[in-house]
């Protein structure tokens, strides 16, 4: 089983950019694109049906028809995604779409567009080991993804017990 | 029997009801007149029968006796007839109480009432009275109005009384005759004779005589909180100071000449002794007094209609000023809005400038990079395949995801990886059998197609990217174009595209749809005209919401103008709001201002207007239509300048 983020963006420079300042994570996790809210779902099928785990989105909040904060709620209502972490990456959400985005959706993090990919790594790796930890997953499949101090501590623990 | 020319219509007087009381009545009015003829009748249309004759005979008077029932429903029935409507009606009744007459009185329709038992000829009399009446209102030069005289002799309609008759005369008259029974008991009076200005009763003054005024005029002040006030002056009346007797003794006005007057002054002790002796002294002043308050009492009654009159002025005077003041501020509003939109203009002209630079520098770094990236290649072993994956790369429209996937998917059998299909569909392979080759060959092919292909596809980004900037630059530029005079040869099309591309982060998930026509090129401020754009585009959107569509049409309707009409999709405008759209509103929050819809079509409106154009917005569910009409010409006041 392996963790999965998805990356919800329709223009493709930006998606490109996303998915490539993720690529050192490659290996240790499982990293897919999607251009719209339908394909995010068929991607979320695929996950499934390899029996990986869908544990990152990060959507951007403009999308053709509907926007990154109603997908995000969309997945609290689906079984298979609802203990995703969710992000939101975007140049455009207001007050009010943020607010919703926090409320409704759970969001954990907001991510600025133009982003800083150190940054944006730190937050896939702090999300990620969020994940591991809150749903007591095993993270030595996923290390090379994972915040290592904390999951030592938990490693540790683990083994003392 | 009749006195009458052959000219003249036959007059009838009906008397309508039965019994001894019309018995007597028809008697005494048979006695009275010669050359009315009088007719009894059962009910109303009995009398409408009797008088519906070839000859047409007209009804002066109609006389209803109590023996009808109801009096109301009696001259009810007979004003259906016209013949009837305009006679004059006299009730006989030897009832004492009448609850059936309320609707001849609110009519105006019962002139005389008689009660049985009457002195002999007292309804005859009335009956001439009201023959008289009625001859001089329809028929004012009939000769027979002469036949009606008094029993001696007097014309008709001269009161008996003293008081009646004093009533009737001109009021210098009165004064004469009062000063003449007044000198007959004093004595003959001397005249005194004022210049204008002289206050011959003053206000909150005890009152010791009257002044009867023989020439001139007076009028009539009182001091009050707001100054001095002239309450009366035609209104006057000949005698100062009588009706201050009832004040208490004390003059409620100030009386002053106004031109110069001749005045017999008389004290109390004076007039008390002439009244005393002349008792037809009593019914003049009486007379005099009754007619100066009845004038007075005129003036106040038409002073008070002023008042309500004035008042209701004042309303909506005042009703006038809140709608202006409501303006003045929404225009304060607009202007301030339009100063910001000015500065915010200038600022972005500014940085589209300085963006020009960056921009160049981008888009050459751009295609250096994948020219030096050629030549270093082109010293690799596998430099020409690289080149290709570059090139392709480069030169491809970016992939869908799902295709993208689905090619993944296809190579996965043949790699076994999941992994590297998916670097085999970035390196550009996606042919099954070529992959095949390729690992075949050297696997290590696949990191250098790889990069190569990365380099390629940044390189095109960065060029969309860069032209991108570019295009948005330059729509900026045109947007924020400064006002001055209007630019001839505009295309419209362009600013449309310039605001789509400008508003294009209000507009995703919408469907766009273009439907341009041919248009000529036209005179405007076209910088005015995107404003107008971007308010019913971002409208529309905001209507939308998300999804949906929009489509602008332009057309040329006539040789003189071009329509450009924004329709959309959306669940469309509350009937109840929409006809107030074009108000300016607005709301003020945390110090800040923010405008609604309707202060931006407002401005919309004026901008249309001002280029002599029209903006009209029809909305129903599904279908919201915004339709601006453009003169060619340019706008009104420039053509003026311009000629």
């Amino acid at each position: 089983m392996k963790l999965a983020v998805l990356i919800l963006e329709d223009e493709p420079p930006v998606r490109d950019a996303l998915e490539r300042d993720l690529a050192p994570f490659r290996g240790a996790i499982r990293i897919e694109v999607a251009e719209d809210v339908d394909d995010a779902w068929a991607v979320v099928g695929e996950i499934d049906a390899d029996d990986d785990r869908l544990a990152l989105v990060l959507a951007d909040h403009r999308l053709p028809g509907t926007t990154g904060v109603d997908f995000l709620v969309q997945l609290l209502a689906d079984d298979r995604t609802r203990a995703a972490r969710k992000v939101l990456v975007t140049g455009q959400a207001d007050q009010a779409d943020t607010i919703r985005a926090v409320n409704e959706a759970g969001l954990d993090r907001y991510v600025a567009k133009p982003w800083d990919p150190d940054e944006l790594r730190a937050v896939v790796r702090n999300e990620l080991t969020e994940h591991v930890l809150e749903h007591r997953l095993d993270p030595l499949p996923h290390l090379a993804a994972l915040d290592a101090a904390r999951v030592m501590v938990l490693l540790r623990d683990r083994g003392d017990r | 029997m009749s006195v009458r020319d052959d000219g003249d219509p036959r007059l009838l007087s009906v008397v309508v009801g039965t019994g001894p009381i019309a018995a007597r009545v028809v008697e005494e009015l048979r006695a009275e007149f010669r050359f009315v003829e009088v007719v009894e009748v059962a009910d109303a249309t009995a009398a409408a029968g009797l008088v519906e004759q070839p000859d047409e005979p007209q009804v002066p008077l109609v006389v209803v006796t109590s023996t009808v029932g109801s009096v109301d429903e009696a001259v009810d029935a007979l004003d259906r007839f016209t013949v009837f409507a305009s006679a004059r009606v006299a009730l006989v009744t030897d009832r004492q109480v009448h609850d059936d007459v309320a609707g001849a009185v609110d009519r105006d329709r019962l002139d005389a009432i008689v009660a049985v038992p009457w002195t002999a000829g007292a309804l005859a009399g009335h009956a001439r009275s009201q023959i008289a009446r009625w001859l001089r209102e329809h028929r004012p030069d009939d000769p027979r109005t002469d036949l009606l005289v008094t029993p001696e002799g007097r014309p008709l309609e001269r009161p008996d009384s003293e008081l009646l008759r004093e009533m009737e005369l001109e009021a210098d008259d009165v004064t004469r005759q009062m000063l003449a029974s007044i000198e007959r008991v004093l004595g003959p009076r001397p005249r005194l004779r004022l210049p204008a200005g002289v206050r011959i009763t003053h206000q909150d003054h005890p009152v010791d005589a009257v002044l009867l005024v023989l020439r001139g005029s007076v009028a009539l002040d009182r001091t009050t909180r707001v100054g001095d006030l002239r309450l009366h002056h035609a209104s006057t009346g000949p005698i100062v100071g009588l009706l201050s007797l009832a004040h208490q003794r004390r003059a409620y006005f100030t009386a002053r000449t106004t031109t110069e007057v001749d005045v017999v002054h008389l004290s109390i002790e004076q007039l008390d002794r002439a009244l005393r002796e002349d008792p037809d002294l009593g019914a003049a002043l009486a007379a005099v007094s009754i007619r100066a308050l009845a004038r007075r009492l005129r003036r106040a009654e038409q002073l008070q209609v002023e008042k309500i009159e004035l008042n209701r002025t004042l309303d909506e005077e005042r009703q006038r000023l809140r709608e202006a003041l409501t303006a003045l501020e929404q225009a304060r509003m607009e202007l301030i809005a339009q100063a910001r939109f000015a500065t915010l203009g200038e600022l972005a002209a500014g940085i589209a400038h300085e963006l020009n630079n960056p921009v160049a520098a981008l888009e050459r770094a751009a295609s250096y990079l994948a020219e030096d990236v050629g030549r270093v290649l082109a010293t690799h072993p596998q430099g020409e395949l690289a080149d290709v994956a570059l090139r392709s790369a480069r030169d491809r429209p970016p992939r869908g995801t799902a295709e993208e996937r689905q090619l993944r998917r296809a190579l996965e059998p043949v790699t076994g990886d999941r992994d590297l299909a998916r670097r085999l569909v970035a390196a550009g392979v996606t042919d099954p059998d070529m992959a095949r080759q390729l690992l075949a060959a050297d696997a290590d092919l696949v990191g250098l197609l790889e990069a190569a292909a990365g380099i390629g596809g940044a390189v095109r980004n960065l060029e969309l990217a860069s032209r991108r900037i570019t295009g948005l630059v330059s729509s900026l530029r045109s947007y924020a174009r400064p006002d001055g005079d209007p630019l001839d040869d505009v295309d419209l099309h362009d600013g449309l595209d310039d605001t789509l591309r400008l508003t294009a982060h209000r507009l995703r998930g919408i469907e766009v749809a273009r439907d341009y026509g041919e248009l000529p090129r036209l005179r405007c401020h076209p910088a005015q005209l995107d404003q107008v754009w971007t308010n019913l585009l971002v409208n529309a959107a905001d209507s939308l919401d998300g999804s949906g569509r929009i489509t602008i049409t332009t057309e040329r309707p006539d040789d003189d103008h071009v329509r450009i009409r924004i329709l959309d999709d959306g669940p469309g405008i509350d009937p109840e709001v929409l006809p107030r759209v074009f108000e300016p509103r607005f709301s003020t929050k945390q110090g800040t201002v923010r405008f609604g819809l309707g202060l931006g079509l407002g401005i919309a409106k004026r901008i249309v207007d001002d280029h002599g154009g029209r903006l009209t917005l029809a909305s129903e569910p599904g279908r919201t239509e915004a339709c601006v009409v453009l003169p060619i010409d340019g706008p009104p006041d420039d053509r003026e300048a311009r000629s």
